[in-house]
């Protein structure tokens, strides 16, 4: 992408010279920006898209419009959610045609198609460094390109093992598993009792990276903690032995126990996995902090209580490391024309105090490292354990934020092709996602 | 009447009636020939659909998709659904005009619950046989246990042979009611007559069937396999609702890993390359269908 | 190109075939390939009519009659504005396009030459490439121009994409116009615009039904450019208003809520179809047949 030699100047001239406009703009965002700039605004419109499904009372749909119309009356802010594949694809041609909403959600460092690296390397996000709430964050560096910070983070996002805390007890499991024996050996006596251990909607391939990440942290990036980075100069690969071959192994022996049924979860959907775990047919699912609301709805199984740990790996010295780390955040589009405006709200959103954070908070799903309410706030204690293990250094980044777009893909094509009994072996696996790695990079 | 000459002289049709085709040439140049000649041009190029920075690769893309087998894999599945759907349609929408060919009650009623898939947007489709295929609580799971089958064996979706069939079957499910009405308005140019003197002659059914209908309504046949064809070459809407391509590869189709490439791996230039490859496959197939279809038609 | 006609004549002499085993059997058959064929929609609108947390087993049908998923479904796809997007765009659409295709067919129909030929097989190719394919230069061309983003972007491309067909459609009907009546025009002194539009555009009207019902069918039902295009959610039209029901993990199991959006947005179709139900059956076979 560097050293560039256009061939057809014809074609790319139109193209350069619109994203020419677009860079010089994100020069000219100096040290301080306008903090009454929507005060002199007079009446916007603002527009904003994230990615998720909307619910009764959408936070980012209906809740913040209308707190924003009642702060700035002479602010309309329109919101677009759209489920993450659409997402992608909208984004991408929004910024193919130049009409890219002001505010957009991306994800920290490489992570998918909206990731904040490569959309800062194009030159389509606004620095954000002069940001007042950027105090507040403890770590930021997940949404950090080359020194200028990009994107606010929602907070932290976890990846981790929900658990049905009342059929545990009915098999005779009092604690959370510490280490992978007790962890197979809980799956060993839930399947007994005739129970499903785990339930898995494999069928949206993309729930398989929620086991696999967790165990990563632990048999990888525990040991050595710039195992991506050196993926990236050659230091380190995916054939690695000890790496990426036992993280798969491990996850394997849960389908060949058949702590997880193969044959049901490949056809199952993330959201039908979910309720058949509410429904109290599973003990445990792997998912993230961001399905909290859903993982504690109440379905058949009736209100029984629910925990949530962290996966733990095959280590000696019985620690746990968790896959915790910086969540999907806002950044304001580079051709924006208001983008000291979108700032002003954004500042005000996360300031820790205002209406809007209270609501934000008040969701349960934003797990933040700062501010009112947080402690109180509905999740917070299950998340906990999770924040601590964060604190004393034992969290890890998802595997995917630091791979270019598409190793994950391989990675679950290949997993599910060896859960489906298609002859592949965790060496396939690995090779594939090493050459796919390379292949991503290359260019 | 104009006759077949070198230029057109008719004084009736001028040339300066080729006025009206501005505006239709116009949406259609800018908005589909222009493009396509983009993706030609992106195909020998590393862009990845967002920075605009890049760089000349030759034939790079092409090696690659070759080489890494995601162009096999595809032309396959797009194949096999192709195929699955080209003759299942006509085959079943045949045999069911046929029957409403006959003359019996409440045709209409039939007709109109045949057809009525196809009034359902592919999305809301995709919801529905979501819930269909849907392994243990799903409708046909759900019936499988209702008589004392095992349902919770019963799972498509997530099984690595079947799942490219299931997504086949739904569009057939979508789209046979049409196949149908067409044959049906081809049988019913059938002349009655010549079926009688053929009975007449004694002829079986299955003969009247193979030696006068099928001759007959052969061009209705070959817009029917052109049609399904052309819409089966272009599968993308239950790979990318209801399977997401899996399990594994198993029902990345070429639309499908095409949508992948760019919008996934961000690599449009590779995706141009794929485009390019796959526009050149479905011409070569449109023609072959067409030249294969009229031959057979003339010796019917 | 008789067979409107044909069929009529064959109606009025249509008798029923008598009932016998072969006959039963036949009947049977139908009925059965109907039951299964209509079953997944059965159960959609029965569980439809179902309270949202109504998780019985859907295959009981009609066990329970209520609006309160419609109403939860109406609320959340913000059903008016959606339905009259969508009657907007493809109402716009299928008019425009009947203009442009119809004015295309006319000298790629009338004019016998090699270079007119040319031009038909130059818009059919255009059915075969598939607007996945394209999207992202597409995007670029419409920002070039800079077309803004509304509820009516989505239209270039529906123009777009229906012209193949239309032209298609036209100009095989073309052939069916007498080129007399076209001919005695010219002679009474009436120009090229009066003859299109007063003398040969009404005898398209079959042609015109049924490329209104295609065309009109498959853009009411698209989601793709719309998705792709309109990033403001008043200006949605119903089949991306369908989308924001994918992978929603917050009512994993909110089926019956699915089904009644499923229902809503399928509604005014079917509505039109119980109609003209004629017009759609030979709309679809006329535009083929044609052909």
């Amino acid at each position: 992408m560097k050293g560039k030699k256009l061939i057809s100047i014809l074609c790319a001239a139109g193209m350069t010279a619109s994203l020419l406009t677009v860079g010089s703009s994100t020069v000219l965002a100096a040290d301080t920006y306008d903090t009454q700039a929507i005060e002199n605004a007079g009446d916007i419109t603002l527009t904003m898209m994230v990615s998720g499904t909307e619910t009764q009372n959408d936070f980012e749909t209906t809740v913040l419009p209308e707190l924003v119309k009642k702060k700035w009356p002479n602010v309309t802010l329109e919101v677009t959610k759209l489920p993450d594949d659409n997402y992608y694809t909208a984004l991408k041609t929004r910024l193919a045609s130049g009409e890219c909403p002001d505010i957009i959600l991306v994800q920290p460092m490489y992570a998918g198609s909206n990731s904040c690296y490569g959309l800062a390397e194009a030159g389509y996000l606004a620095d954000l460094s002069d940001m007042e709430c950027l105090s507040l964050y403890p770590d930021v560096s997940g949404m950090t390109y080359e020194d200028t910070v990009y994107a606010l983070p929602n907070g932290i996002s976890i990846l981790g093992t929900y658990y049905n805390k009342d059929m545990f007890e009915e098999c005779g499991i009092t604690e959370e598993p510490k280490t992978w024996d007790e962890f197979l050996d809980a799956c060993a006596k839930i399947k007994e009792k005739g129970y499903t251990p785990i339930v898995m909607g494999d069928k949206d391939q993309y729930v398989m990276q929620f086991g696999l990440y967790q165990l990563a942290c632990n048999v990888i990036y525990s040991e050595n903690p710039d195992y991506d980075e050196q993926l990236r100069t050659g230091d380190t690969e995916f054939t690695d032995e000890g790496t990426w071959d036992r993280v798969l192994e491990m996850y394997n022996q849960l389908y060949e126990e058949g702590y997880i049924d193969a044959a049901q979860s490949l056809g199952t959907g993330a959201s039908q996995a979910i309720q058949q775990f509410i429904d109290g047919k599973a003990a445990m699912t792997f998912d993230g902090s961001f399905n909290v609301t859903a993982l504690k709805a109440e379905g058949e199984g009736g209100n029984f209580e629910r925990g949530y740990f962290p996966l733990p790996g095959d280590r000696d010295d019985g620690k746990v490391y968790t896959a915790t780390c910086l969540s999907a955040g806002n950044a304001i589009y580079s051709g924006s024309k208001y983008i000291d405006e979108c700032k002003e709200l954004l500042d005000y959103w996360h300031n820790g105090e205002s209406d809007i954070w209270d609501a934000f908070i008040a969701t349960g799903k934003y797990n933040m490292p700062y501010g009112n309410g947080v402690e109180t706030s509905e999740n917070y204690e299950l998340f906990k354990p999770f924040v601590d293990l964060m604190d004393q250094g034992c969290a890890f980044h998802w595997c995917n934020q630091a791979w270019p777009a598409g190793t994950e893909g391989t990675m679950e094509e290949l997993f599910s092709e060896m859960i489906g009994g298609q002859g592949t072996e965790v060496s396939d696996i690995t090779e594939g996602m090493q050459d796919k790695f390379e292949d991503l990079l290359d260019d | 009447m104009t006759k077949k000459r070198k230029g057109n002289l008719s004084l009736v049709f001028p040339n300066k009636m080729y006025a009206f085709l501005i505006p239709a040439m116009a949406f259609f140049i800018i908005f589909w020939v222009f493009p396509i000649i983009q993706l030609f041009y992106y195909s020998v190029t590393n862009f990845n659909g967002i920075n605009y920075d890049f760089d000349f690769v030759g034939m790079k893309n092409f090696v690659k998709i070759f080489e890494n087998g995601t162009l096999g894999n595809s032309i396959k599945n797009t194949l096999v659904y192709a195929v699955v759907m080209v003759i299942s349609s006509n085959l079943i929408g045949l045999t069911i005009a046929m029957l409403l060919n006959m003359r019996i009650r409440a045709k209409g009623v039939f007709r109109t619950c045949a057809y009525f898939p196809a009034l359902f947007s592919a999305i809301v489709v995709g919801f529905i046989w979501s819930y269909v295929y849907m392994p243990s609580s799903g409708m046909i799971a759900g019936i499988l246990n209702a008589l004392g089958m095992d349902g919770s064996a019963f799972n498509p979706l997530g099984n690595f042979k079947v799942a490219l069939f299931a997504i086949a079957f739904v569009e057939v499910w979508k789209g046979f009611g049409t196949t149908m009405i067409i044959y049906l308005a081809g049988l019913q140019t059938v002349d009655e007559s010549l079926l009688e003197a053929g009975r007449i002659d004694g002829c079986t059914e299955w003969q009247l069937i193979r030696k006068v209908k099928l001759p007959l309504i052969s061009s209705t046949i070959t817009i029917n396999v052109i049609l399904n064809v052309i819409s089966g070459l272009k599968a993308f809407d239950y790979a990318f609702i209801m399977t997401n391509g899996g399990p594994g590869k198993s029902t990345k189709t070429l639309m499908f890993q095409i949508y992948e490439i760019a919008f996934t791996d961000q690599k449009m230039g590779r995706a141009s390359a794929f485009s390019v490859v796959s526009f050149f496959v479905i011409i070569l197939i449109t023609m072959f269908m067409l030249y294969f279809l009229n031959k057979r038609e003339v010796e019917l | 190109m008789a067979f409107g006609r044909k069929k009529d004549t064959y109606k009025e002499t249509e008798r029923y075939e008598k009932m016998c085993p072969r006959v039963f059997f036949i009947y049977l058959a139908i009925i059965a390939f109907c039951v299964i064929v209509i079953s997944p929609l059965v159960i959609v609108f029965s569980s439809s009519l179902r309270v949202p947390e109504n998780q019985a087993s859907p295959l009981i049908l009609f066990t329970q009659f209520s609006l309160e998923s419609y109403k939860q479904a109406w609320a959340s796809m913000n059903y008016p504005m959606e339905f009259l997007n969508s009657v907007m765009t493809t109402v716009g659409s299928v008019f425009l396009i009947i203009i442009f295709a119809t004015m295309a067919a006319y000298p790629i129909g009338r004019i016998k030459t090699k270079f007119a030929r040319f031009l038909y097989f130059f818009f059919i190719s255009g059915l075969i490439v598939p607007s996945q394919m394209v999207i992202v230069p597409v995007a670029q061309t419409i920002s070039r121009l800079n077309v803004p983003n509304t509820r009516f972007t989505p239209m270039l491309m529906f123009i777009t994409c229906s012209l193949p067909f239309s032209v298609f459609l036209f100009s095989g009907f073309m052939k069916s116009v007498p080129v007399e009546i076209e001919e005695s025009a010219y002679l009474d002194g009436a120009g090229l615009g009066t003859r299109f539009f007063s003398v040969v555009f009404p005898l398209l009207k079959p042609a015109t039904v049924s490329a209104v019902i295609t065309q009109g069918l498959w853009i009411w039902n698209d989601y793709f450019y719309p998705m792709v295009f309109i990033s403001r959610k008043n200006q949605y039209s119903l089949p991306v208003g369908m989308i924001q029901f994918l992978g929603d993990k917050e009512n994993p199991a909110q089926w019956n809520i699915l089904f009644a959006a499923c229902v809503l947005c399928a509604l005014p179709l079917i509505l039109i179809f119980t109609v003209l139900q004629k017009q759609f059956i030979n709309g679809i076979a006329a535009g083929a047949v044609k052909g």
